[in-house]
């Protein structure tokens, strides 16, 4: 097979969560054009319907699915619904999640409900989709699990607490699938974005990124060939990796842009 | 709509993959994982320069069947007898890509010299050796393509390197040490050019079918195949598909390393 080719996923079904906005919208539009169809889920209907839409422009198929991810009956149904429409999932995308109330503030005010809701939204929410979805990608022998997690999975932020605690667990939950499923060939890898803002508003409160190594904000098409290159065969050597796309900030430590100059010592 | 529409690549709508009009630069050519990133990119659709690490007549003979391979794909090609380890012999080498193939937007660093032996009997100039081979060339090399892509505006570098610039295997301290180097090169180099367009990135790979010393002798394979999910050693064309994903538009990946190791490193 020719290398290109490696990268299409002509004729296969993407489940992904959270595709209604920001990088889950930009993913499902980059796997339309890959050539998969494309079963969305999230809370709000309206929103999948537009991404839905845009995907059908570009000639992939697209059901919007209403679903709550943290509740494992709700994500039954979603699984159910798919399969029901599309006979198969070749891809599962675990990208709904966000920042929940209580992270930001001071951890003796956080409350145990907090707490636990960031956690289930954030880190039960992927575990949940990925039990469900299990089986079937086993019985086929065939299927790939991309957990979208977040640098903050990688690296610790003041006073944020569920969100790195549950996307640390992300990260780590990625690998245990896939040195379990592995051998049943079902590849599982994660991506842990920067920030991409989703609005102008959002690119000015990050002040569009300036502090950022590349000296910009991600745009949310550059998530796309991320996507697809995990979900395709042309990332059959990678399996339990976490992929930072996040201008360089994992790399980086010190203020942005410093560049000390020491001249080099001779031996006396 | 209410959101923020993600545009694909609007240089490359129809395949964000397609590498049409770039050049790349291939150093270790000669070896599988050179000769596979330099296939692979040039099917994505490169011109691709394709150079030995030390030169001499062996490693030459192999370069120059990898460029009658991408000749053979309708490819500009170019086939350099290069010793990456004179400085001199780099720059010009970098020039006749440039004034050759028109540009130079992509660069391989896949050289692999091996050598494994105890700690006791490392002499010095071997030592000296073997991080000259996997550490100072690559990096000679990244310093001279810094220039044309700095006036490009527009630069890929990706640094192969192995997973024992993580883990610990016995007899490997001299190999283990150049390729933990070069990802300390690539993290750093990835700051220092981050706002030139250049992303600088390494792809950590497993122990590959073919590889020298590691994956040429049965016995070991099937030792080393049995501890991974997939059961089989990473193939080069496998290190090459993820070559063509690090060479895309996408400028938001960069200092990041890759594992292209079937799960290796993902488990205790």
């Amino acid at each position: 097979m020719s290398t290109l080719d490696r990268f299409r996923l002509d004729g296969q079904v993407v489940l992904l969560t959270g595709a209604g906005r920001g990088l889950g919208r930009a993913m499902a539009l980059a796997y339309a054009d890959a050539g998969a169809n494309i079963a969305g889920a999230s809370r709000t209907l309206p929103q999948l319907e537009e991404t839905a839409a845009l995907v059908a422009e570009r000639g992939g198929e697209a059901i919007s699915i209403s679903t709550d991810v943290a509740d494992s009956a709700a994500v039954q149904r979603m699984v159910d619904e798919t399969l029901d429409r599309f006979g198969r999932i070749d891809v599962l995308v675990n990208n709904a999640g966000g920042g929940a109330e209580g992270d930001g503030a001071p951890l003796e005010q956080l409350s145990d409900d907090q707490w636990r809701w960031g956690i289930d939204m954030n880190l039960t929410s992927q575990m949940l989709c990925a039990r469900t979805v299990l089986p079937h990608m086993t019985e086929r022998g065939s299927g790939v699990i991309i957990n979208v997690a977040s640098g903050f999975g990688l690296r610790g932020g003041r006073d944020n607490w569920m969100y790195v605690s549950a996307k640390a667990g992300v990260v780590n939950l990625t690998r245990s699938l896939a040195v379990t499923y592995g051998p049943a060939g079902v590849r599982t890898n994660c991506i842990a974005p920067g920030i991409f803002p989703h609005t102008p508003q959002a690119l000015e409160r990050w002040r569009g990124g300036r502090f950022i190594p590349v000296g910009r904000a991600g745009v949310a098409w550059e998530m796309g060939p991320l996507a697809v290159f995990l979900s395709s065969d042309a990332s059959a050597g990678i399996n339990g990796e976490t992929i930072a796309q996040d201008g360089g900030g994992l790399a980086a430590i010190g203020p942005t842009g410093w560049a000390p100059n020491v001249p080099m010592t001779e031996p006396s | 709509m209410s959101e923020f529409v993600p545009t694909p690549n609007p240089e490359r709508p129809d395949d964000p993959f397609a590498l049409r009009g770039r050049v790349a630069l291939v150093v270790g050519a000669g070896d599988p994982l050179g000769r596979a990133a330099a296939v692979a990119l040039a099917e994505a659709g490169a011109d691709v320069a394709v150079a030995s690490l030390r030169g001499g007549a062996s490693e030459v003979v192999r370069v120059q069947s990898v460029a009658n391979e991408i000749w053979s794909l309708g490819r500009g090609n170019l086939a350099l007898d290069l010793n990456a380890t004179v400085p001199d012999q780099i720059d010009r080498a970098v020039e006749r890509v440039v004034s050759e193939l028109g540009r130079l937007d992509i660069l391989v660093n896949a050289a692999d010299v091996v050598a494994a032996g105890p700690m006791e009997d490392w002499n010095l100039p071997q030592w000296h050796n073997l991080l000259v081979a996997n550490l100072v060339a690559p990096s000679l090399v990244c310093r001279a393509v810094a220039q044309p892509m700095k006036d490009a505006g527009y630069g890929r570098i990706i640094n192969i390197v192995s997973i024992l610039a993580e883990r610990g295997v016995a007899n490997t301290a001299a190999y283990a040490a150049a390729h933990a180097g070069l990802l300390g090169v690539t993290r750093a180099l990835s700051q220092e050019w981050a706002r030139d367009g250049i992303t600088v990135n390494a792809l950590q790979v497993g122990f590959y079918e073919g590889q020298h010393g590691f994956g040429d002798d049965p016995e070991s394979v099937q030792q080393l195949a049995r501890m991974l999910p997939a059961k089989s050693l990473v193939k080069p064309e496998d290190v090459g598909a993820a070559a063509v994903a690090l060479a895309t538009d996408s400028g938001f990946i960069t200092g990041e390393t890759i594992a292209v190791d079937g799960a290796a490193t993902a488990r205790v």
